[in-house]
């Protein structure tokens, strides 16, 4: 099990790409795990064959544990260890991985069976026609074909992508004909049952319960963890973002980038909230790391770092928010683009919402959050004292932050400070 | 709806354009009096004046260089090469000054340049060529081709209105062989690519005359089911569709008329073995005309440009593969 | 209609009713000298700061020619348009370019007008009517002629201005533009800065008859000036540029000068005889202008310190600035459809005559 990031303790296995048995290249990926941080590939270390797997799907180990044993003294082209009397495959020079057998996947149940032992080869053909297109394998790969079982129609016997998927279509049933289009197959695990009837007023039987996402539980955790830690307070300020809006769309970027470089300025100057609380060890850090909570949908958040974000200009942070945003959604992150934040910044803002209570990013000691811009009457007093209303477009930015640290009125002044910059933006 | 000739539809949205956008400024040789060589802007002085239809000098790199200043104080100028081939003697001006202008200083030069190209009617060496490939190696340059006359319009207008530097390559081939039903009034066609025929066995990828060239070639071939790509926009190369037509198809044919050698489809056919790898069932094929000048004399040209015929081998040999 | 012996050469020995000064108020002649001190205070502190590698690439400037590049533009109005060079400096800090922005622009830094994408003098801030060159000379001569053609076809009281060297002239872009402004008669005007040499190249083997000479081929006339003479270069821009809005046409005015340094800061000159260099010594645009200043009572040594610590601050706040982020490399190389247009805007004039002028005298854009 790698370490992925310095504080990562353990992982779980989710996934394996190789089966006992199977041909593994150096740096092919070899199974898939999850950790607290980051979800990821693991490359095999080595050229071999696979002989033991240790370490089955969904269980959690610690880092350094042993996952799986591979032979580098194997050769590829050797029986396959599921293949007892049968000839090996010819490896025709080329030292294709062996791809063949199926991939272990939820939905493979659903799909035609990997082919049982194999007849002895239909009939002789000549080594050109046993190379197969990337096409041909990827879809053999997919239904677990045997493509020796599959007669091909190019060229020397060649087999084609529309010999194997003609074979699919005639042995793999009703999924093969949405494969040959490209769907996915359906899931014939339907939990319908024709017939059975739901009665209307009987007693409610509530569905199955299942675990939480490794990911879900781990934000869990990490936000009781604050919680329980910190003594956290929220603090409120009501933000004129009017020019800001004008900068935004001259420079052609979103609000969030300019309020980030407001509140960085603001940090420069109210260090003491760019700062961490580990225990008793309080530190002020000089560098401003900032945390940029990016929302994976229903999985979860991540939240990626901008490092030394204090020497960006809001352009440039723009374009690192949205990279770092891009990739998290594509779950590209590294272990290092989440690591050191030294101060958060969320901003759900865009459904509408006013005001949150954000739980703080241990061992940060403040978050700031971002709500929904909206336009809202406001008092606005001109040069001779005169009143009058405006429409104006206003945030209310929200700080929790640490009463172990700072005092209610360093968070006001902080956010004085950031409302300040804010509306007084000139790009 | 109407049916027009390529010829008048480019005529058509060229007239749209300077009527809607008084910017628009037609800038070439003898376009104005002499109404064009090929007479694309024939009666255009007569509506709109010569100030606008100017007949400039015989200078190329003096039209590209002006048109930049003229966009960067506001007009919208649409520069004729009177032959693609003579894009040669302005090309400094393209690729210098138009090309790089924006991404260095930020200011954004909003021209047209129209090339009327292509061969096969004994033009010879000087007026034959495809040189859109010098184009999409430069960056900041946007580049289309389109092959039918609903497209030659809907790309001029587009062209015309995108703030940035294209080149619209018109296939003088296609001006009155090509007709097509094409729609009254303003309209923009998108600089993506365009599926001219649905298929699954084999997709023929390729833009300009080529495709006309390649529905021929493969409208009846055993029996097997062609699709025909007609990319239309080389730069910005609609990547998304050719990569989905790979995938559907998984044999691939790209036709150049233009010399082999680093032309538009060796772009595809790159993108094509790097990213659709594992959707091809077959190598990446391409036909285009060797690499040598167009020769004048017909049977020598014949040769040279893809035929009908060429293309229709091609498919029939890779479909057998 | 306007104006006199053109053809004529003027310098210091102009009769009075034509003398330069006659069009410039104590203020402009201060501010001439003022903007000649600011460009080269400029390029010598850049100069330091590529000797000490913090300068990328190459290094050009324009030392000895300052009047060249600062009297023409003091004559351009504010909706006029130019196309600025290597050697011209002076033309953005006339137009209203801050010494910390060019600063940053040499060094590479975010806060350079081209944010890193282009180097040296190759820029032009769009937001003064500036555009940026490209090193292909004299390409930009027919972007100016381009820029009159428009203000011609729209009937506009502007006119464009490019400066370009004698070396450029040998290239067919000088002839097309030429040709071209003189069969339109376009209000353009064309510099050429004659300073002796391109790179190692002198004249003498760069053309058989004076370009100056030939304008009157194209049609339209050339005028050679006292490039050294900054009211001499602003009084023959102020004539051609009245000749170009009043309908009048193109004009080629020739600013005889001298290349001071090498081609760039890698070129130690070798080529270059050290007695011309000498001759030209005498004759420095800013010490003559200093003179002139001070004759009229002015406190030259102030305005020296002046402009010396607004260049010491400007190196300071440039040196801060952050270099651009490489992620950016590959952005906005298209406009986006839907992005506001973007057009040259109106540059700082600060020529009094054009305060003075009445309303209906203004040039109207």
């Amino acid at each position: 099990m790698p370490q992925m990031g310095v504080s990562v303790a353990e992982g779980t296995v989710v996934q394996w790409r190789k089966q006992r048995g199977d041909w593994v290249q150096a740096d092919e990926t070899i199974c898939e795990i999850s950790t607290d941080k980051i979800d990821t590939e693991v490359p095999s270390p080595a050229s071999g064959r696979l002989v033991e797997v240790l370490v089955q799907v969904g269980v959690t180990v610690e880092v350094g544990t042993t996952l799986a044993r591979i032979a580098t003294d194997a050769r590829p082209g050797q029986p396959h260890s599921s293949e007892d009397e049968r000839p090996p495959a010819p490896a025709a020079g080329a030292p294709a991985p062996a791809r063949g057998a199926a991939a272990v996947a939820p939905a493979a149940a659903a799909r035609p069976a990997p082919a049982p032992a194999p007849a002895p080869a239909p009939g002789p053909r000549s080594p050109a026609s046993r190379r197969y297109s990337p096409v041909v394998q990827r879809i053999a790969d997919e239904h677990g074909v045997d493509l020796d079982e599959v007669e091909g129609s190019g060229r020397d016997g060649r087999v084609q992508k529309k010999d194997v998927l003609a074979w699919v279509q005639a042995h793999g049933g009703a999924g093969a004909a949405a494969v040959a289009a490209g769907e996915p197959t359906l899931h014939t695990e339907s939990p319908y049952r024709p017939g059975a009837g739901a009665s209307l007023s009987g007693p409610y039987a509530p569905p199955e319960g299942r675990p939480l996402s490794r990911m879900r539980q781990s934000i869990g955790e990490h936000m009781k963890r604050s919680l329980e830690t910190a003594a956290t307070c929220t603090t409120w300020i009501e933000v004129d973002v009017s020019r800001v809006e004008l900068a935004r769309r001259q420079l052609g970027i979103t609000a969030l980038p300019l309020i980030a470089r407001c509140t960085i300025g603001a940090l420069v100057e109210y260090p003491l909230l760019n700062a961490w609380l580990e225990g008793e060890t309080h530190t002020v850090h000089e560098q401003v790391n900032l945390g940029i909570a990016v929302s994976l949908g229903e999985d979860g958040l991540i939240v990626p770092v901008v490092r030394g974000a204090q020497d960006l200009s809001p352009e440039g942070l723009g374009r690192r928010i949205r990279d770092l945003a891009r990739r998290g959604r594509a779950r590209q992150l590294s272990p290092d683009d989440v690591r050191g934040a030294t101060f958060t910044i969320t901003n759900p803002g865009q459904f509408g919402s006013m005001m949150a209570t954000p739980v703080i990013a241990q061992p940060q000691v403040a978050i700031l959050d971002v709500e929904a811009i909206i336009k809202r009457p406001v008092v606005v007093t001109d040069a001779f004292g005169e009143d009058a209303i405006a429409i104006r477009p206003m945030v209310i930015l929200g700080l929790s932050w640490d009463h172990r640290a700072i005092d209610g009125a360093l968070a006001a002044r902080f956010l004085a400070s950031v409302k300040k910059r804010v509306e007084s933006y000139e790009a | 709806m109407t049916e027009m000739t390529y010829l008048r539809a480019i005529s058509d949205g060229l007239r749209n354009e300077m009527r809607d956008d008084d910017r628009v400024l037609l800038m070439g040789e003898d376009i104005g009096v002499y109404g064009g060589a090929f007479k694309v802007t024939d009666g255009f002085i007569e509506e709109f004046g010569a100030d606008r239809v100017m007949d400039t000098p015989l200078a190329e790199s003096g039209i590209v260089g002006t048109a930049v200043g003229a966009a960067v104080v506001g007009l919208r100028p649409v520069c004729e090469m009177q032959f693609a081939d003579f894009v040669s003697c302005g090309f400094d001006q393209i690729i210098n000054v138009a090309g790089k202008m924006y991404y260095r200083q930020g200011l954004p030069v909003n021209i047209t340049i129209r090339l009327p190209s292509g061969g096969g009617f004994s033009g010879g060496p000087f007026h034959s060529q495809n040189p859109e490939a010098w184009f999409m190696h430069s960056p900041g340059l946007k580049v289309v081709a389109p092959s039918t006359a609903e497209d030659a319009k809907g790309m001029i207008i587009a062209s015309i209105r995108d703030p940035n530097p294209v080149i619209y390559m018109e296939h003088k081939n296609l001006y009155r062989h090509v007709k097509g039903e094409v729609p009254e009034g303003s309209y923009e066609t998108p600089f993506r690519a365009r599926v001219a025929r649905e298929g699954n066995d084999l997709v023929v990828i390729t833009y300009g005359a080529m495709v006309h060239t390649a529905l021929e070639a493969t409208a009846d071939l055993d029996g097997a089911s062609i699709m025909v790509l007609d990319l239309r926009s080389l730069v910005p190369l609609d990547e998304e569709a050719i990569l989905s037509a790979v995938h559907d198809c998984s044999k691939v044919i790209i036709v150049d008329e233009a010399n082999q050698t680093c032309a538009a489809g060796a772009q595809v056919a790159a993108l094509v073995a790097e990213r659709a790898f594992e959707d091809l069932d077959g190598p990446v094929v391409r036909v285009a005309s060797p690499d040598v000048p167009i020769p004048f004399s017909p049977p020598l040209e014949a040769a040279v440009l893809p035929s009908v015929e060429r293309v229709r081998e091609a498919c029939r040999q890779l479909l057998e593969y | 209609m306007a104006t006199s012996s053109t053809d004529v050469q003027i310098g210091p020995n102009t009769p009075a009713r034509e003398h330069p000064a006659a069009h410039l108020t104590t203020d402009d002649r201060v501010g001439l000298l003022r903007a000649m001190l600011f460009m080269r205070a400029i390029e010598e502190r850049a100069m330091n700061l590529y000797r000490q590698g913090k300068v990328p690439g190459s290094f050009y400037d324009g030392f000895g020619q300052e009047a060249v590049s600062v009297g023409a533009t003091w004559a351009m109005a504010a909706a006029d348009r130019l196309c600025v060079l290597h050697r011209d400096l002076g033309a953005h800090v006339v137009r209203g370019v801050q010494p910390a922005a060019i600063l940053s622009q040499y060094m590479g830094r975010e806060a350079g007008i081209t944010s890193g994408r282009d180097g040296n003098v190759h820029f032009g801030d769009h937001r003064t009517g500036c555009v940026g060159m490209v090193s292909m000379l004299p390409d930009m001569m027919l972007v100016a002629a381009g820029m009159a053609m428009a203000f011609k076809l729209r009937g506009e009281q502007r006119c464009a201005l490019t400066w370009f060297g004698d070396g450029s002239t040998s290239r067919g872009d000088f002839h097309e533009a030429m040709n071209w402004a003189g069969v339109q008669q376009l209000p353009v005007i064309f510099i050429l800065e004659n300073n002796q040499f391109a790179y190692s190249t002198p004249i003498k083997q760069q053309f058989a008859v004076n370009p100056v000479e030939r304008a009157a081929a194209y049609g339209f006339p050339g005028v050679s000036v006292d490039g050294n003479d900054v009211e001499a270069m602003f009084e023959a821009t102020r004539v051609a540029r009245e000749r170009a809005i009043c309908g009048g046409g193109p004009t080629l005015i020739e600013a005889a000068t001298m290349r001071m340094h090498g081609h760039g800061a890698h070129d130690d000159m070798k080529y270059v005889p050290k007695a011309l260099v000498e001759e030209w010594r005498e004759k420095d645009p800013v010490d003559r202008q200093s003179a002139r200043v001070k004759e009229l009572g002015v406190d030259v040594d102030a305005l020296r310190k002046e402009v010396r610590a607004a260049v010491d601050a400007a190196a300071k706040k440039a040196l801060a600035g952050p270099m651009p982020d490489p992620a950016t490399a590959t952005d906005r190389l298209f406009h986006p459809r839907d992005a506001e247009e973007i057009l040259l805007q109106d540059g700082t004039a600060p020529w009094s005559g054009f305060s003075l002028m009445r309303p209906a005298d203004r040039p109207s854009r």
